[in-house]
């Protein structure tokens, strides 16, 4: 069975609306001019029609009023002639004489009917041709029987011809007097004549009109595409501009409105460009400096690293002054070293260019690494680390160097505003994420603080001693590295009751992430000393 | 008898400084500056290992890096000051066994040294099966059949190392831990660039692995003796 895709047929005729300016100018066009007409040709073809008409009756009324006139000269000279001559007699010659006067107006039939409700003898003998009293309807003949006047009256009534085609027709009725009786005439006109006339008009008229609509629909195609052409050429330039390639202008042709639009497109590219290129280069000059400094700061620092260090290792041979101050420089490259590299990263960030190395990881064991690597540090200040893995221990698609720098990062800071209190990490994860979160019960910040935390060289409390030595950079970087996976780096916190990090990071790289597994902080029991309450968190990235 | 160092850098102060901490550690340095005089110094030096900037005047250090490679197994380490570009991948393509990002210090330096000057470990026996190839420990040599196949000395400390645990499925980080004596995360690259360069040496069809065999999502085993 051959199946029609009516809907496949309404969804491309939808799209090419919707797509096609120049598709739906044409319909619309087409449309309203196609109704325009419909009005205009039904005006006409009903006037044309009417006038026809009325010529025709006219005509034919007064044909019928010849006809009527001879008819009753017949009667009124075999009245004079013979006293009791045989009326049907009369009857027949004034048929014929009817019909001889009638027969130029297209008469098909007749009919002398007496009058109903006279008295005196019903002679002569009303007559008819075949079929024509059908048409006579009542009506008409009350009309013609109650006027006293000697004018014709007419119906209009559907003929049917010999060949089954109905024909409009027309009856004339007048009054005879015959013999002072009175009897009624009736005169059946064809008008097929008027009819196919009428067609012809008609006829004319559609296909004039049909004309007329599908001339519109080509003029307004033309011209809407006269007008379109240009638009649709703007468009694709600009598509094409937007996809990278700067160097497409659309052509000018003349001085009017298009032209216009053409040279402003093309002054509006031109200034994109030289920006874009202008940038670019820019972005060229920045990376370049970035990798320069890059080199050209890190020889020399290695230079006096290593002299640092043979001094430092050597500080016991030396006097006490001399000593620390070896000490001094040790730690002070040390922490150079360690601003360097952070302020090399984020320009970095800023230029543009990172990459990632993902790699199958599993974050359980990249948590419990970090924790390991900060043991000491965090026995130092009296904090204990505990680990809370309910989840997290597929492989998730990550770049391990930069999860462990946020890792580092988060628990560094935790153990610094810890107070001493316990350090609890999380790690969980559902269908599409994975979450890591960092809790301290330390001083925790202001919702001020709170909002400033991810700031280049911010710190919650300048006066405040670090342990880890941090540049003040940790945070910004800790965000954007979350931000190339796709995650976020999220805080919340609440004074003098600690602070929360939570990380959330996609399963698969490059999927959106939807919600965390974790809450934040996670509603799991706080460890002893730890209070219960919690307010609302602020999320950054 | 001093283990001969060649420093290649262009940066004398630094090269200087590498120099005293090499001395203080009983190495004995030679300097070379130029990256086109680089493999005279090489010749002339006879080194036990190199030092070699990335960053030279005359020549690149990688292609400094890939012309001794051509001629010798010596251990080279690279010095950069970018960890995270193509150029250590390039560098360590190109032949290198090690690197080492400045700003580095002196302990650091002088452990990649030791690690890659320190003798091959004991074995119990010999020689060793993996695949169709016969490692003999003591002469470092490798042998498909009669036919000798060169490799570094890294190279074979790396086939040693999965030979004599042929069961044993060895992560990265094992591997980075065992054959570079890096006892915290380092750069697993390391293992995949010199598991490539291995493999192209002595593997019959490098894409179908026989002898270093890849454990998806682990790391790598050897090879079963054939």
């Amino acid at each position: 069975m051959r199946y029609f895709d009516w809907r496949g047929v309404l969804d491309r005729l939808a799209r090419l609306w919707r797509s096609s300016l120049q598709a739906r100018t044409v319909a619309i066009t087409v449309l309203l001019s196609g109704i325009a007409v419909l009005i205009i040709g039904s005006y006409m073809s009903y006037s044309v029609g009417a006038n026809l008409f009325d010529a025709r009756r006219g005509q034919l009324e007064s044909t019928s009023a010849t006809a009527t006139l001879a008819g009753q000269r017949v009667f009124d000279t075999a009245a004079e002639q013979v006293g009791t001559e045989d009326v049907d007699v009369t009857m027949r010659d004034a048929a014929v004489a009817i019909s001889n006067a009638a027969s130029s107006g297209g008469n098909t039939g007749f009919a002398i009917l007496r009058t109903p409700g006279q008295e005196g003898p019903v002679t002569p003998t009303p007559i008819l041709s075949l079929g024509a009293d059908e048409f006579i309807s009542d009506e008409l003949r009350d009309a013609v029987r109650d006027s006293s006047d000697p004018r014709t009256h007419s119906q209009s009534v559907a003929l049917t011809a010999s060949d089954d085609t109905v024909h409009p027709g027309l009856v004339v009725g007048s009054v005879l007097s015959i013999r002072d009786s009175q009897y009624e005439l009736y005169l059946i006109y064809d008008l097929v004549d008027a009819q196919e006339t009428l067609d012809v008009v008609q006829r004319t008229l559609l296909l004039g009109g049909l004309a007329l609509i599908v001339l519109i629909g080509a003029v307004t195609w033309v011209v809407v595409r006269l007008v379109v052409g240009p638009v649709r050429l703007a468009a694709q330039t600009s598509e094409k501009l937007a996809a990278g390639q700067l160097e497409v202008r659309i052509p000018v042709k003349g001085d009017d409105v298009i032209a216009t639009l053409a040279r402003s497109f093309n002054g509006m590219a031109d200034s994109l460009q030289s920006q874009i290129t202008r940038l670019a280069a820019l972005s060229q000059v920045q990376q370049r400096f970035v990798s320069d400094v890059s080199h050209e700061l890190r020889t020399p620092l290695t230079t006096i690293r290593l002299a640092g260090d043979v001094l430092y290792d050597q500080r016991e041979t030396f006097p006490p002054t001399t000593a620390r101050t070896a000490e001094l420089l040790h730690t002070q490259v040390e922490r150079f070293e360690l601003l360097l590299a952070d302020l090399l990263e984020m320009s970095r960030y800023d230029a543009g260019a990172v990459d990632m190395e993902t790699e199958p990881t599993n974050l359980v064991r990249l948590v419990e690494d970090a924790i390991e690597s900060v043991g000491s540090l965090a026995e130092s200040k009296g904090s204990q680390l505990r680990l809370v893995a309910p989840g997290g221990y597929f492989e998730a698609d990550v770049d391990s160097r930069r999860i462990r720098r946020i890792l580092q990062n988060l628990l560094g800071n935790a153990i610094d505003h810890g107070e001493g209190k316990p350090i609890v990490v999380w790690v969980d994860s559902d269908q599409t994420a994975v979450a890591i979160a960092v809790r301290d019960y330390g001083v925790g910040m202001t919702a001020a603080a709170m909002d400033r935390v991810f700031d280049r060289f911010w710190r919650a409390d300048p006066s405040r001693q670090r342990v880890t030595g941090g540049t003040g950079l940790g945070l910004a970087i800790s965000l954007e590295d979350a931000a190339l996976h796709g995650g976020w780096l999220e805080v919340w916190s609440a004074e003098g009751q600690g602070s929360c990090f939570r990380l959330t990071l996609p399963r698969v790289r490059g999927a959106a992430l939807a919600g965390s597994p974790l809450g934040l902080p996670p509603d799991d029991e706080p460890p002893v000393d730890a209070p219960n309450d919690v307010p609302g968190g602020v999320r950054h990235a | 008898m001093n283990a001969r160092i060649l420093v290649v850098d262009d940066d004398t102060a630094l090269a200087e400084m590498i120099g005293i901490v090499l001395r203080t550690e009983g190495f004995e340095p030679f300097f070379c500056e130029d990256g086109a005089a680089a493999v005279a110094a090489f010749h002339s030096a006879k080194p036990d290992l190199v030092l070699l900037d990335l960053m030279l005047p005359g020549m690149d250090g990688i292609e400094v890096c890939a012309r001794i490679r051509e001629e010798s197994g010596v251990p080279i380490i690279m010095l950069t000051a970018k960890s995270d570009t193509a150029d250590v991948v390039k560098g360590l393509e190109s032949g290198a066994d090690d690197y080492v990002v400045k700003p580095f210090n002196p302990k650091e330096l002088v452990a990649r040294v030791r690690t890659r000057l320190r003798p091959t470990p004991e074995t119990p026996t010999d020689s060793l099966q993996i695949g169709d190839l016969v490692l003999d420990v003591a002469g470092h040599e490798v042998k498909r059949g009669d036919e000798r196949i060169n490799l570094t000395p890294l190279e074979f400390e790396l086939l040693l190392a999965l030979a004599l645990k042929p069961q044993q499925v060895f992560t990265r980080e094992m591997l980075l831990e065992q054959v570079w004596g890096y006892h915290y995360k380092a750069d697993t690259r390391l293992v995949n660039v010199h598991v490539q360069r291995l493999r192209a040496k002595v593997e019959e069809d490098p894409d179908n692995p026989r002898i270093v065999m890849t454990v998806r999502g682990v790391g790598y085993r050897a090879g079963s003796i054939t």
